[in-house]
């Protein structure tokens, strides 16, 4: 369960001061998917980002499973995204000089487990997120979609708690991003894991069951479905 | 952490033309340094054999009192019975042999040099049975032969020779005052030209016979030092010391000097060399530092989004930080290995071979005690230093930009462009 309790977060450009979250509340249920909508500059990745223990709050308070986050140092929220959360980026962010199946394991070296652990799960994300055969190539040989599968397996082969998705299909046309959130609701239907994911894309939000619409840093709408 | 060295490896492989022209830049100052601190050692051992072998000895004999005054070169405060020393010197395998070294005015005639003139110099009185015991003239002449015992002859370096057109067979006089204060003119006529490895000595050698200046000095068997050649190997302070007790049982007042303290001038110049050589050697260094800085601030700040991604996952900023560093020391090590083994070529080259300086050296005094060719010296500690230095620099500068980097928020790593 995700708590967000009354979360204020402000960035200062210059002598201006712009606020980015006024007073978010929310809560998320275990293994929920949903989607966090509104148009550029009403603070989706900036929520993302707070939950995601990459940013830290000006004011209120996040909880995950009845941990602080929110009151965690840097050393300690490094440790709970480590084990607990996968991330997916709508540019991928894959190292280039690794093969896919070495961008997918090094999530479970740093975890530092047993090389054949590492490997069995490495392989058994990648065959499920349909990139068997593809393992050894690198991401300059891969498609577009083919790498954001690469994203995704990368953000689920620890067993995150939760995966937070940035526009996770925006790169993508639209065939591949149908594709994309496809394999998403699998996986999150599959491992249970909660899937929260910032868009301003109309069919991304189709698939969500849950639409958190914020606009201008406040929550406009949440609706179920 | 294998995860931590194989992605530093990756990497470098990724920037091949980078990682190659830092790590040529790194070989190249690395080569300098080898090839400059190797010309440095051989310069300077070859200055000081080439003065001890033409100019001090290895260590002097002389009056207690002669080495406070001996800038004026004082004939009365001389050594007595000096064969008597050098009988003894020699029982203990010590080759030694006596000189007088007087200033005079030197007068130069028209007949034989083309117009009248007059100079002051410092003469050298020398045994000619013994002097080529100590010193290594024997092989330095280049025209003529050296002065006999008895006869009123002169020696001349070469060099000196050319600045005054002196050649063989031309008269010049020397005028000085003996020993007592009396003045004395000599007549002495050029019977030899030597060149030696030393151009101080080129410059300014003027060497008669010791029984001749004897005669004219008043010298009443006296002499100014009892040079020492001290085998090369030896402990040379250690001998020093085992002389001077040895002389302490005889009644002569004398001082024991080691070849250094007689050469203080130049052993003071090589050292103020050495700083600046030393200030060079680390604008060398200083160059491929900022060049590793430079490369390394790059590399990371166009992977900061990579940067940014690996930290959101979890990495922690210390394997990140290392992993960048063992990048870095990857450039510094093909680096250091390119630049020791260009340095062991260049050094191949400049001991066997060595630069020939000789234009530059007959006319600009660099207070070297080398003629024309420098030559390198091989030191295996300098390859190493080299080495590490090379490598652990590279680490050491790429540390700043990555922890720069790594202080930037994650979000912001991951929006950078």
């Amino acid at each position: 369960m995700i708590q967000v309790q009354d979360v204020v977060r402000n960035y200062h450009a210059g002598e201006t001061v712009v606020r980015a979250l006024k007073g978010v509340s929310l809560e998320i249920a275990d293994g929920e998917f949903i989607s966090i909508a509104g148009p550029s500059g009403s603070g989706k990745t900036t929520l993302l980002n707070l939950i995601g223990c990459i940013d830290a709050l000006d004011g209120g308070e996040i909880t995950i499973d009845g941990t602080r986050v929110s009151q965690m140092d840097k050393r300690a929220k490094t440790e709970f995204r480590r084990h607990n959360l996968g991330f997916i980026f709508q540019t991928y962010n894959l190292i280039p000089v690794l093969t896919a199946y070495e961008n997918v394991s090094f999530v479970l070296s740093i975890l530092s487990l047993p090389e054949k652990e590492i490997e069995e799960r490495t392989m058994r994300i990648l065959r499920e997120v349909g990139l068997e055969g593809m393992e050894h190539r690198r991401p300059d040989r891969l498609s577009g979609g083919q790498q954001q599968r690469i994203a995704i397996a990368r953000a689920l082969v620890k067993n995150p708690k939760i995966v937070l998705a940035d526009e996770p299909t925006a790169n993508l046309d639209s065939k591949t991003g149908e594709e994309i959130l496809k394999l998403m609701k699998q996986m999150n239907e599959k491992y249970h894991t909660t899937f929260i994911f910032s868009t301003h894309d109309t069919m991304v939000m189709e698939y969500a069951r849950r639409l958190v619409s914020l606009h201008d840093g406040q929550i406009e709408s949440d609706e179920r479905r | 952490m294998k995860f931590i060295i194989s992605l530093a490896l990756k990497n470098l492989s990724r920037y091949r033309r980078r990682t190659l022209i830092t790590a040529f830049a790194i070989a190249i100052g690395l080569m300098m340094f080898i090839v400059v601190d190797s010309v440095l050692i051989g310069v300077e051992a070859e200055s000081m054999r080439n003065l001890r072998w033409y100019e001090t000895s290895s260590a002097r004999i002389m009056h207690e009192e002669y080495w406070e005054e001996r800038l004026l070169k004082p004939l009365d405060i001389s050594v007595e019975q000096p064969y008597e020393i050098i009988s003894s010197l020699e029982q203990i395998g010590i080759p030694a042999a006596p000189r007088t070294t007087f200033a005079a005015d030197m007068i130069l005639y028209s007949d034989d040099f083309g117009e009248d003139g007059n100079m002051s110099v410092q003469v050298t009185a020398v045994d000619p049975d013994l002097d080529n015991t100590v010193f290594r003239f024997e092989e330095t002449l280049i025209e003529g032969r050296f002065a006999e015992a008895g006869a009123n002859e002169l020696v001349i370096g070469s060099w000196f020779a050319e600045d005054i057109g002196a050649e063989l067979g031309y008269w010049v006089t020397f005028v000085t005052r003996g020993r007592g204060g009396f003045y004395e003119a000599m007549d002495m006529q050029i019977v030899g030209i030597v060149n030696c490895p030393n151009p101080n000595v080129n410059r300014t050698l003027l060497m008669i016979p010791i029984d001749v200046a004897d005669e004219y000095l008043g010298m009443e068997g006296t002499v100014t030092e009892i040079n020492m050649a001290i085998p090369e190997r030896s402990d040379i302070s250690k001998e020093v010391a085992r002389i001077a007790e040895m002389l302490d049982d005889s009644s002569q007042r004398v001082k024991v000097a080691r070849w250094d303290e007689l050469a203080q001038d130049y052993v003071a110049l090589a050292e103020t060399k050495r700083g600046g050589t030393s200030m060079i050697l680390f604008m060398v260094f200083l160059i491929a530092a900022v060049g590793i800085s430079n490369t390394m601030l790059m590399a990371i700040y166009e992977r900061i989004r990579e940067l940014g991604m690996m930290r959101a996952l979890g990495m922690s900023d210390r394997a990140i930080q290392l992993s960048f560093m063992i990048e870095a020391g990857g450039i510094g090590l093909i680096g250091s290995i390119t630049g020791v083994l260009l340095g062991v070529l260049g050094n191949i080259y400049m001991v066997n071979v060595g630069v020939d300086l000789g234009f530059l050296m007959r006319d600009l005094d660099m207070g070297y005690r080398i003629q024309s060719v420098m030559r390198g010296a091989w030191s295996p500690a300098t390859l190493v230093v080299a080495f590490l230095f090379g490598t652990l620099l590279s680490m050491l500068v790429a540390y700043i930009p990555t922890r720069r980097a790594l202080k930037m928020d994650i979000p912001s790593c991951l929006r950078h462009q």
